[in-house]
């Protein structure tokens, strides 16, 4: 059973924490209900707005892992010309899921009768909070992947939950601040 | 697999899934929205689902990148999936207890509601989470066996596809399991 223990023994922690920073989400929504019902495509895209920042994130975690295990990127924070092919690749990919994101959350908008606002200023806020999430969480969990891995760690069991439930909290986060500094 | 990608194949590989994923969390909103808005306990359940949500994603997340990550260096074999199935579920069952824990405290001291009882509050996030994992690992498991005997990278392919999927049974697991508790 040494993998099982390993994979609890390395994941507890952080998922009891990803947990709690998923209630403090809901929490979050509950207090700030007015804003978000204010603006109601913004309650319709959001969860597809967190799952989005996640899944790249997610995508990014397990290749640097990957990467480092088969040694194709160096254990040292440094620049190589295989992150800058995965910072590039998983940046336009992102940048065209939220232009299907945007598309199909607004299409869905009219269709149901949803009031849009501002819809240019609501666009400008949606890309500018998930860019400015790629940007950090990249750089975050680029040297914290190489910190695990030369800690002897799994990069995936630690920072996956970790960097999941941080995009679950800072993307309302990021929106509501944006939403009142623009609106 | 890895070391060749260049950023076409990871676009090529990953923003197929994502589509997945975006509709299937579209989906997810609006189930959520028409489903769980007509509890009397909404603002207490509201609470816990972006928990639920969120432990999906710390939970099947790592598990499918441990299974694909296995799969890539050549270490996947029955063992090593069973524990980390086991795994899985352990820290599920953990997580939850506390989930459900918080979820008291914060309708005791912040929400004010007393419409669900406390053991309800701890049995509704474990049997929603594991009815969810119940699903979701067997489904991650063989679309990663497959995304990589295909010549796929099941890091690019399997975990948005699988986020999508995951969201999806979450909301309707947890109504499901709303219902059969009789939450008001």
């Amino acid at each position: 059973m040494e993998y099982f223990k390993k994979v609890f023994k390395e994941s507890i922690i952080i998922v009891i924490i990803s947990s709690f920073m998923g209630l403090l989400s809901g929490t979050l929504l509950s207090i700030n209900e007015k804003i978000i019902y204010a603006i109601p495509i913004i309650l319709l895209i959001l969860p597809s707005l967190n799952s989005l920042i996640g899944d790249i994130c997610t995508v990014l975690t397990s290749r640097l892992t990957t990467h480092l295990h088969i040694g194709s990127i160096p254990p040292k924070v440094q620049k190589s010309e295989r992150l800058v092919e995965d910072f590039i690749g998983l940046l336009i990919t992102i940048l065209l899921s939220l232009l299907v994101l945007i598309f199909l959350g607004f299409m869905i908008g009219i269709s149901t009768g949803i009031n849009i606002i501002n819809p240019f200023l609501i666009i400008f806020i949606i890309i500018l909070t998930i860019l400015s999430l790629f940007f950090c969480l990249f750089i975050l969990l680029f040297i914290s992947s190489i910190y695990l891995f030369q800690k002897g760690k799994d990069p995936n069991n630690l920072l996956i939950p970790f960097v999941t439930s941080l995009a679950d909290f800072l993307t309302p986060l990021l929106l509501i601040t944006f939403i009142i500094i623009f609106i | 697999m890895e070391r060749q990608d260049t950023k076409g194949k990871i676009v090529q590989e990953t923003f197929p899934s994502e589509i997945v994923s975006i509709i299937g969390d579209i989906l997810a909103g609006v189930i959520l929205t028409l489903l769980i808005l007509t509890f009397k306990s909404f603002l207490i359940l509201i609470i816990i689902i972006p928990a639920l949500l969120s432990l999906r994603g710390s939970l099947s997340g790592p598990f499918i990148a441990r299974t694909s990550k296995d799969l890539i260096i050549g270490e996947f074999n029955t063992k090593s999936w069973i524990e980390n199935v086991l795994a899985t579920y352990a820290l599920s069952i953990v997580t939850a207890c506390m989930i459900g824990i918080i979820s008291i405290m914060l309708d005791l001291f912040l929400i004010k509601m007393y419409m669900i009882s406390m053991e309800m509050l701890i049995i509704i996030p474990i049997m929603a989470i594991l009815l969810t994992l119940t699903i979701s690992i067997p489904t991650s498991t063989f679309l990663n066996y497959l995304a990589f005997r295909y010549g796929f990278n099941p890091n690019n392919v399997v975990n948005p596809i699988m986020t999508a999927v995951d969201d999806f049974f979450t909301v309707i697991c947890f109504y499901f399991i709303l219902i059969m508790l009789g939450v008001p």
